[in-house]
């Protein structure tokens, strides 16, 4: 027998149900249509940002390159390709695929987004420098223009990522830099790392370990069949052209006023004295900022005066003050005995 | 935040405040001796100038013996607590000096006010929102270089500043002569100084302070500086234009070096108007 | 972007002015700036502090004459490089350490009895004769002098003595410029970590209370580093917690080793034991949340070693005394008197045929069982959460009230304390073991933080997230260790 409790419980159960399958927003369908929505823009994003990169380097995109840099089958990207050209972002005319005016201004606006991102994890986290990519390239679908911009507002509207690589402006303005590879330096070139591909991510973090960073200046000793045998940062360094292929330099003039490289402030012996040469780019965002005003610039006269008795930090005298650093930080400052 | 105008509480203030054009606008004409603080901006920084005449900032490097300053000025009429919304510390107090009262805040020791620390936010903001009638910066008279760069960055945002010299027994242990007069010059402002922890020259401080916070003297202080030529035009191109659009402001050349540095707090002063309150009447240069 | 109208938090003087300039010279100017910062390029910043510090030297070398030759003796590098020596840094860091404690300890003994014998013996009986005098009802008389201030008063005979040596002695050091070389020292350890050396200070100061160690974090200016510090200074066994340490390892482990004198030594070194393990848990919690949960918060080191000055004796009692000692107690107290209240309440009102009390400690002791605990101890650290002094006593009154134990304790939710023999006797007729008096040393030290701690935590971190994970992390480990080490147990034992 239907007692009228069951009847009402009933009713209410496949309301109940209903609502959490069609709820706007929040019930089920609609977080299953939203997934799809996200996976969908991910997709467009991510071919936009290819195409524009082939651009930016003068090469021309192909259905295999796409499906490449999408990890997808091409024949999945000739439907997304189709896809993108009846929404107005890609032009297909004459069998080529390009970027239409609307498409590059998109393609834009997501490099834009990855590259402040990039940028406030450099300086605002602690995230360590391999992550950024990875959290970038997640980030860069979720952030809105208008978030965007109050990010790049709120880190005081940089003009490079962390890697070396110019941020569009809000307008959607990009200064292109050329650059060399590494790779193509001959013995005796003195040049400036301008930028590191942090794609894929495998090669980038390598590089990192080797603690290359942009703005740093490398001098070339020696190339020995595809090798490159090069003095930066105080310390020799060999690549196989796998890695200097992914680091583009701007060679500077021999006659160039540069500092010498001098060596990492770790390397002082205690009681030794010596003079700050130079802050490597490595050092970012907060942490530069504090040795800045600590006093640690170019030129400064400093003793390594006290190690602590588990062999770290050290403490320096900086302009007649003692101060602690670890070690970690110290080999970020290069400095003249 | 409540809206009402503290300036109504204290006739005296209001009487000469011809800063205050937020709350005050078109008073009769300023005097010199008249204070020169924001009250409206200071009661949002959480200090209520209804009781005091004047309000010196008390700022400068940590271990300087800053505090010892302070209470060697204040003795026991201090209280401390924390900065409006922040878990930054901060001490206050007062005392009496030539029959005028004058209330003390301790800012957060800070070796600079240009990065983005929650400490030399505070100290920053309160120099430059709260416009105390005179900062008094306590540096440490046997590290004077690494002091004078603070000193530096606060003669950019106030001229109303009286260089303590402190430590001075200690530089005498250590042989070192320093020579406050030619610093004095070279700065551009009152130098004291003194041993706070021997009590040595507070009067003397006491004396320069109230000089500074009735207008008694008129400090030019130094602000050149040796940049590099191309960052000179840039930053002279920024300044003209501020000038131009806040002809009272008086620290141009310092808001436009923040610009420069992209520093959020500033462009959105900028953007709110808040930049206006920051501007004096004529008569207080 | 013209919107003026737009309160931001933190804003000052947003109120129009009328020599406000005109929202074009406004985005005019904010236009040249930003154009001109793509041509004053990335490296502004350091150019312009390197300016800011070359003029600042500039000066100063026109100011200052120094001694032709710089003396290479000076009294702070040599006691630096004493204090800071491989061979003397630790054994002087570890002595001057252990000397604070014992000030701490044999200082605050005779006071925290005499406060014990005026508030609770002298004053406690007086105010209830008072009550009875003037016919005040009973149930209101207990409410207010059993409970409110029963509890109070007990907090601040516990609390307020070694709080008033400790942090006085610790400021002086402070003073004296020794702590920062303690963090020096330490650094190394604390670094693998995932955070600062100054944490040692922090931790330190939470073995007097957790609230000021919470406090003391201000001195670590590194965002990450901070909140790691303010997470695991729980784990420093604070001055509510020692005497339940105490008690609890002299009646329980002891007397395990027969002769006396060697009882008194293994109960001393049974509650080093846990107050180390507080230690060790601190780095492994430390190192864990700096990989995980904070990996992305902002971090950056630096530590001052200022010249080394004498202390001003009275200036340090004064602002320790005000700052730390009477701030803190005051928070306490105020957690306590509603805690004691409450107590009384429960204890005293009968739903069924038995108190609230007696219910609630039914309802745990299944959980508490499994724990290797038991129904008191949890109930009692419910009611406990405003502050740790009162676990015992309220121990020893449930106990009294939840098992009918006769001719023991002075009535329902009055808290009291007996001499050791007299708990001991309370406490095995409630069926404590051994592994109960294990597992409550275990669980004293891992449990959530206090209620003025935590207030504290969530004005310090102003983050409803991380004073939450500060504290349910504890007290879930706390749950954890107590059942793997009950189980564990049981399994060895047969219990």
């Amino acid at each position: 027998m239907t007692s009228p409790l069951v009847l009402l419980g009933g009713t209410a159960a496949v309301i109940l149900g209903l609502g959490l399958l069609f709820w706007p927003r929040l019930g089920l369908l609609a977080r299953l249509r939203g997934a799809r929505d996200y996976a969908r823009r991910v997709r467009t994003e991510d071919t936009l940002k290819h195409l524009f990169s082939l651009e930016i380097d003068g090469r021309r995109p192909t259905l295999q390159s796409v499906a490449g840099a999408l990890g997808a089958s091409p024949d999945a990207v000739a439907g997304l390709m189709t896809e993108l050209a009846d929404s107005g972002l890609v032009d297909l005319a004459q069998g080529r695929i390009s970027l239409s005016p609307r498409g590059r201004d998109y393609a834009i606006r997501v490099v834009r987004a990855h590259r402040l991102w990039e940028r406030h994890l450099a300086e605002r986290t602690g995230y360590a420098e391999v992550d950024w990519h990875r959290i970038a390239e997640r980030e860069e679908h979720r952030l809105t223009p208008e978030a965007a911009d109050a990010l790049a507002q709120s880190l005081g509207n940089p003009a490079y990522d962390p890697h070396g690589d110019p941020i569009p402006t809000a307008s959607g303005e990009l200064a292109i830099t050329g650059g060399l590879s590494l790779s193509s330096l001959g013995p005796g070139d003195r040049a400036r790392i301008v930028h590191m591909e942090d794609e894929p991510a495998v090669i980038y973090s390598q590089l990192v370990a080797e603690g290359l960073h942009p703005g740093m200046v490398l001098n070339v000793l020696e190339t020995d069949g595809d090798r490159t045998r090069f003095w930066a940062g105080g310390e020799e360094h060999v690549l196989a052209p796998l890695l200097s292929n992914h680091v583009t330099v701007a060679v500077l003039q021999p006659e160039a006023d540069l500092p010498e490289p001098g060596i990492p402030l770790t390397q002082l012996a205690q009681g030794q004295g010596a003079t700050i040469v130079g802050l490597s780019p490595g050092i970012r965002g907060a942490e530069r900022r504090r040795l800045l005003d600590l006093g640690f610039l170019p030129g400064t006269r400093l003793f390594a005066e006290l190690r602590s008795p588990s062999g770290d930090p050290t403490a320096y005298i900086v302009r007649d003050t003692l101060i602690a650093l670890r070690a970690d930080q110290a080999r970020h400052i290069r400095v003249q005995p | 935040m409540p809206a009402q105008n503290p300036i109504t509480l204290d006739p005296q203030t209001v009487q000469g405040n011809g800063n205050g054009s937020t709350d005050a606008p078109a008073l009769g004409p300023a005097c010199a001796a008249c204070p020169a603080h924001h009250a409206a901006n200071l009661k949002r920084l959480g200090v209520d100038m209804a009781d005091w005449d004047y309000v010196v900032a008390l700022a400068g490097n940590p271990n300087t013996g800053k505090s010892t300053v302070f209470n060697a000025l204040t003795g026991l009429r201090q209280h401390t607590g924390n900065w409006p919304g922040k878990t930054v510390a901060r001490a206050e107090g007062g005392y009496e000096y030539g029959g005028a009262r004058y209330k003390l805040v301790d800012l957060p020791g800070t070796y600079s006010l240009l990065s983005t620390s929650l400490d030399e936010e505070v100290a920053r903001d309160f120099l430059l929102f709260g416009r105390p009638d005179v900062t008094v910066v306590v540096v440490d008279a046997t590290r004077l270089e690494r002091n004078l760069n603070l000193v530096l960055q606060v003669l950019e945002i106030t001229d109303r500043v009286v260089v303590c010299l402190n430590l001075m027994d200690e530089a005498r242990r250590h042989g070192i002569v320093v020579d406050d007069r030619r610093l004095a010059r070279d700065l551009g402002v009152l130098v004291v100084p003194t041993a706070a922890r021997q009590r040595e020259g507070l009067p003397e401080l006491l004396q320069a302070m109230q000089e500074v916070a009735t207008g008694q003297v008129h400090l030019r202080p130094n602000r050149v500086h040796g940049e590099p030529p191309a960052l000179k035009q840039a930053l002279q191109q920024l300044v003209t234009r501020l000038e131009a659009a806040y002809p009272q402001l008086p620290n141009a050349r310092w808001v436009a070096l923040r610009l420069l540095d992209g520093d959020e707090r500033i462009i959105q002063a900028l953007k709110q108007g808040e930049l206006g309150s920051l501007t004096r009447q004529a008569v207080l240069a | 972007m013209s919107s003026p109208a737009i309160p931001m938090p933190g804003s000052i003087g947003r109120s129009p002015d009328p020599d406000v300039a005109p929202p074009a010279a406004v985005e005019d100017i904010l236009a040249t700036a930003q154009a001109l910062r793509w041509e004053v390029g990335q490296e502004f910043h350091e150019r312009l502090v390197e300016a800011m510090y070359t003029e600042a030297a500039r000066l100063g070398d026109r100011a200052v004459t120094r001694p032709g030759t710089e003396p290479r003796f000076d009294l702070d590098r040599s006691i630096d490089r004493v204090v800071t020596s491989r061979r003397w840094g630790f054994p002087i860091m570890i002595l001057l350490l252990a000397l604070v404690f014992w000030l701490t300890i044999a200082g605050a003994n005779v006071p925290s009895a005499m406060l014990a014998n005026l508030l609770l013996d002298q004053a406690h009986p007086a105010l209830k004769g008072l009550a009875a005098g003037i016919g005040m009802p009973s149930w209101l008389s207990g409410f207010l002098f059993d409970g409110v201030y029963l509890a109070t008063a007990w907090v601040i005979a516990v609390m307020l003595p070694p709080m008033a040596i400790f942090f006085p002695l610790f400021t002086l050091l402070e003073d004296f410029g020794y702590l920062p070389r303690v963090a020096f020292n330490m650094d190394k350890l604390f670094q693998r970590a995932g955070a600062h050396g100054k944490q040692a200070l922090t931790m330190t100061m939470g073995w007097g209370c957790n609230a000021a160690g919470v406090v003391a974090t201000r001195i670590i200016d590194s965002p990450r580093e901070r909140l790691i510090a303010i997470i695991t200074n729980n784990f420093s066994l604070c001055n509510g917690r020692w005497p339940t340490q105490i008690l609890i390892a002299s009646l329980f482990i002891g007397p395990l080793a027969g002769t006396s004198w060697l009882a008194g030594a293994i109960s001393a070194a049974a509650v080093v034991v846990v107050a180390l393990l507080g230690v060790l848990l601190m780095f492994a919690v430390s190192y864990l949340l700096s990989r995980t949960v904070l990996r992305g918060e902002v971090s950056s080191f630096s530590l001052e070693l200022p010249p080394y000055r004498p202390p001003r004796i009275l200036q340090t009692l004064y602002t320790s005394l005000i700052d730390r000692t009477l701030i803190v107690l005051w928070r306490a107290v105020v957690f306590a008197a509603p805690a004691g209240a409450l107590i009384w309440l429960f204890a005293n009102i009968h739903v069924g045929g038995d108190s609230l009390a007696g219910h609630l400690v039914n309802l745990l002791n299944p959980f508490g069982l499994l724990l290797g605990l038991n129904g008191v101890i949890l109930a009692a650290y419910l009611f406990a959460i405003p502050a740790n002094e009162i676990v015992v006593p309220t121990v020893l009154m449930l106990t009294v009230l939840t098992s009918g134990l006769v001719g023991q304790g002075v009535g329902a939710g009055v808290m009291f304390d007996a001499d050791a023999a007299g708990v001991l006797t309370i406490l095995k007729g409630g069926g404590w073991t051994l592994l109960t008096g294990v597992n409550l040393m275990l669980f004293s030290l891992i449990h959530n933080p206090c209620s003025t701690t935590i207030y504290t935590i969530w004005k310090e971190t102003k983050s409803v997230k991380w004073t939450t994970v500060a504290s349910l992390l504890p007290v879930a480990m706390g749950f954890g260790v107590t059942f793997v080490v009950a189980q564990v147990w049981r399994l060895v034992a047969g219990g």
